[in-house]
């Protein structure tokens, strides 16, 4: 028994290990780093499971409460002070859970202190925080008989509770099916996007009756935990009760589910073939109908194994229930997907290993499982140097192991948590985008302007190509011909088509231009090799050869060049970056040649003075009678800037 | 008088400077790509509107309606989304705890969360609330070169819409969106197309939303009454009765009653409970 013990408390540390790992990347970079919602899909796990299912599970505080001091059923008294201990660490953990879930969880106390009756989730909320303190009432009796409490002050408390003791059952009751129906209620305002098949105007009292079944198994299910795991007394009549309680309830459950359907004309969806009509049949069957069948046999009320294998069918149903309504079932804009991350898993498992925890602390210390009045409790686990042994030898005690296997999770996780926040990648503009584009002079400076034509004004436009070339929703219009013409009309469609590039079919802008708003330069791959070695040289420029070789992982030009660039070097770019990028034309004319002009007047012995000379960089090109500066070409036609002897600003 | 927008698509030429001087007006920055955003031309938290490209160069804006019965208004449960008397849906940032339940519960999908920060907001289009209440137009309307977009009373509008679809109906499938759908909405349409697709269904009904919910909120007095008196009248008739029992069985000699003990049941069923 208490090796069992030993190791599910080994277990759940390790998960609150982990848990703690990733609160703190979810803190500090927000829902965006660990989760996978989004937009389209605002609620994921965190709401299906800790929350909508966690209240459901936590309910059979209510009926156990119900059944015993409304009802009198006396028998069942055994089991009352662990539901309501379960409750109670039930609505903590739903809590707990909000803290990650919501965006400011710092402002979860404002629904306090601003009412806003026309809101379910406003009627959720006040619900729970009630609900929470009239648990915590109802715990506090099991805390003050304990012998820390001796002192009269606390005997004072403990009286004043048991004397208001059926008012707290009773408010509890209320609150109990307020919130656990409303829960329900938060979708009706969803009708388009919840599917037929769930969505229904009387969904919260299907919330409720399934909350009631749901309560009554999750108490079997922590009966079967606790003789399992503490070797408490099972009371196989009461389970079976239970079970034959849980079944009538199931029943009313899916007539209402059904004949909703029925009545409203949709249940033909249900075997329409599509994913949500098997995901509908399934449900149904595993949460409510199959455990409904099995219960209703004596036989298998009377096993122990017949009820607790209807039971935990009951318990998962109903929580893939909460999770259909408020995730599955619930549509998302097409091509948005949504599957919860693993942190978005380990923060739910986590949770809830806390709560487990904390369950097996209160029951080792107080006597929660009152088996009958005047009894002694059931002696508390010793502790055992077997178990202790068999993990951790000598002196390293039972915390100290679960402080080894805490830690240890929190480890293990970070190192696959993700150290920067979200990667907000920046966005194309729906890729390249053909628009009119006014031409405006070229002026004295060689340069040419083009600009988004206001629609009212006529003038003369031509069709260019509107690009975020660096991906950083900066755009710049490119005009195709203009390219073409200067680059050497139809011999040059290879300078940006054929480079034969690996996986590229056509050349990148930033082939050529690094930034579309910096100096522009044209590399030449295959010279660069050339100098580098061969082969060899590749990492010179490509760090490291698992990377995948792209513009993020280059080598920077000005990590090799940086000290041939004149330092005035540098065309403005026009604020903001919106509109037209420098052209190569412009950026060599303006700036390599302008620069080579000044500097060979002012020390024409330190500068070659053909720098700044046409035909350095042109040939001259006589076809069809037109005197045209080409720019200069080797024999595999690859365009050259400089020779290379130069010290050219502008490299190759 | 709400103040509302007509949006005459079939004069929307998609040149986006909308959408430029919505980003200004907002101080939104550049498009990011959020995580589970596919393309930036859809509404980010950095783009409160935008322009969709339909086939056969049909425009359509993109925007939040600012409805008159507003889903988004009804869901929050710390009043930071709020429905001004001048027409828009504004949201309250130091209000909002960050819940999301509006973005649920939007029709037509509007509102967007700022998934990348530590501290993050929901944000929308709010018809620059700030500038109406300067007595100026929004500014995506000052932009618009091509007056596609009007801005004024919404009976003016509606009364313009009707106009031009009766002078011109061979222009204008005759139907003005966000008349009447889920109570109406701040933001009509005219189009040559269907826009049924800006909606989370194809026809959205004319009644709006927050009664839905309000039929269940509604019930919430009765079921505490109800219930409570339910529960309170069940207990005191089982107790009264173990009581009268427990007396009877004490007035018969004390000795026939195997089961619990009368000290016991008045105990445990009245007091001695949690």
């Amino acid at each position: 028994m208490t090796a069992r013990l030993t190791t599910l408390k080994t277990v759940l540390w390790t998960l609150v290990g982990v848990l703690v790992a990733v609160s703190v990347v979810r803190f500090v970079h927000g829902l965006g780093a660990v989760t996978n919602l989004s937009d389209g899909a605002p609620w994921g796990l965190w709401i299906g499971f800790d929350v909508m299912s966690g209240v459901a599970l936590a309910a059979g505080g209510f009926v156990l409460a119900a059944t015993v001091y409304i009802f009198g059923l006396e028998r069942y008294r055994p089991f009352v002070r662990a539901a309501i201990l379960t409750a109670l660490l039930g609505y903590a953990a739903v809590a707990v859970g909000l803290l990650y879930d919501l965006g400011l969880p710092w402002r979860i106390w404002h629904p306090m202190v601003n009412w806003q009756y026309h809101s379910v989730l406003f009627e959720v909320a006040a619900c729970v925080i009630l609900y929470l303190t009239v648990l915590i009432l109802e715990f506090l009796p099991v805390i003050l008989e304990h012998r820390l409490f001796r002192g009269r002050p606390f005997q004072i408390v403990l009286r004043a509770l048991k004397r208001v003791s059926i008012i707290l059952v009773i408010a509890g009751i209320v609150l109990s099916t307020l919130h656990q129906s409303s829960l329900g209620s938060l979708f009706l305002i969803t009708p388009f996007r919840l599917h037929p098949l769930w969505y229904s105007p009387i969904i919260y009292v299907q919330f409720f009756v399934s909350a009631v079944a749901l309560g009554l198994m999750t108490v079997v299910i922590e009966s079967v935990f606790s003789n399992y795991f503490l070797g408490h007394k099972l009371h196989l009549r009461e389970i079976s009760g239970l079970g034959l309680a849980a079944s009538v309830v199931l029943w009313v459950y899916l007539a209402l589910r059904l004949g909703d359907l029925a009545v409203r004309g949709v249940l033909g969806m249900a075997f329409d073939g599509s994913w949500q009509g098997a995901l509908f049949l399934f449900e149904v069957g595993f949460s409510a109908l199959i455990p409904a069948l099995l219960m209703l046999s004596k036989r298998i009320r009377g096993s122990l194994t017949g009820v607790a294998i209807a039971a935990s069918m009951v318990v998962l149903g109903m929580v893939m229930h909460r999770l259909d309504v408020s995730v599955a079932a619930f549509a998302r804009p097409e091509g948005i997907g949504y599957f919860p991350s693993w942190e978005e898993f380990a923060v739910s498992l986590g949770i809830v290993a806390g709560g487990i925890l904390i369950f097996l602390f209160f029951v080792e210390n107080l006597n929660v499982f009152d088996d009958v009045k005047g009894h002694p409790p059931e002696p508390k686990p010793g502790f055992d140097p077997e178990a202790v042994r068999s993990f951790l030898p000598g002196p390293l005690s039972l915390p100290r192991r679960y402080s080894v296997a805490a830690v240890t999770g929190g480890a293990v996780a970070l190192l696959f948590l993700p150290v920067k926040g979200v990667d907000s990648r920046p966005a194309p503009v729906q890729g390249p985008r053909s628009v009119e584009a006014v031409i405006q002079d070229r002026g004295e400076e060689m340069t040419r302007k083009l600009a988004l034509p206001v629609a009212t004004i006529p003038a003369q436009t031509t069709r260019v190509l509107m690009l975020d070339a660096n991906r950083n929703g900066e755009v710049v219009l490119f005009d195709h011909d203009d390219h073409a013409q200067r680059l050497g009309e139809e011999r040059s469609c290879e300078t940006c088509h054929h480079l034969n590039k690996p996986l590229d079919e056509n050349t990148s802008c930033y082939e050529c231009h690094r930034d579309m708003y910096a100096p522009v330069s044209v590399f030449d791959h295959d010279i660069h090799a050339e100098g580098l070695g061969g082969n060899d040289g590749c990492i010179e420029c490509h760090a490291g050869e698992t990377k995948v070789k792209s513009y993020e992982t280059i080598t920077e030009c000005s990590d090799c060049h940086g000290s041939e660039i004149s330092p005035r070097a540098f065309i403005e770019a026009p604020e903001p970056r919106w509109g037209e990028a420098s052209s190569y034309m412009d950026a060599m004319h303006s700036l390599c040649v302008k620069c080579h002009e000044r500097e060979a007047m002012q020390a024409p012995e330190e500068h070659p003075e053909d720098l700044n000379r046409c035909m350095t960089c042109h040939d001259v090109d006589w076809r069809e009678d037109v005197k045209q500066l080409m720019p200069r070409r080797e024999a595999n036609n690859r365009l050259v800037g400089v020779p290379a002897s130069s010290s050219a600003p502008s490299g190759r | 008088m709400p103040a509302a927008i007509l949006v005459d698509t079939t004069r929307c030429t998609g040149c986006e400077e909308c959408v430029l001087a919505c980003k200004e007006e907002n101080d939104l920055g550049p498009d990011r790509l959020r995580p589970g955003q596919e393309a930036v031309d859809g509404l980010s938290s950095t783009r409160f509107s935008t322009i969709l490209r339909k086939p056969d160069d049909h425009f359509v804006r993109q925007q939040c309606r600012h409805c008159l019965e507003p889903a988004c208004v009804s869901a929050c449960l710390v009043g930071a989304m709020q429905k001004t008397p001048e027409g828009p849906v504004i949201y309250d940032s130091e209000l909002c705890m960050g819940c999301r339940y509006c973005l649920m519960a939007c029709p037509y999908g509007i509102p967007r969360y700022q998934w990348d920060a530590a501290a993050p907001l929901v944000r929308k289009c709010t018809m620059c609330y700030p500038r109406i209440k300067e007595g100026k137009e929004p500014a995506c309307v000052e932009a618009c070169p091509e007056e596609a977009l009007l801005f004024g009373e919404r009976e003016d509008l509606l009364r313009e819409a009707h106009n031009r679809i009766a002078q011109n109906p061979d222009r204008y499938v005759p139907h003005v969106w966000g008349e009447k759908e889920v109570g109406g909405t701040s933001v009509l349409y005219l189009a040559d197309i269907s826009l049924g697709f800006l909606g989370w269904a194809q026809n959205l009904p004319e009644e709006d939303l927050p009664h839905l919910t309000w039929q269940a909120l509604h019930k919430v007095p009765g079921v505490v009454l109800g219930m409570g008196g339910l529960m309170g009248g069940i207990y005191w008739v089982i107790n009264r009765r173990m009581r009268l029992a427990a007396q009877a069985a004490d007035a018969a000699g004390g000795g026939g009653v195997p089961a619990p003990s009368p000290e016991d049941l008045k105990e445990e069923g009245g007091e001695d409970d949690r």
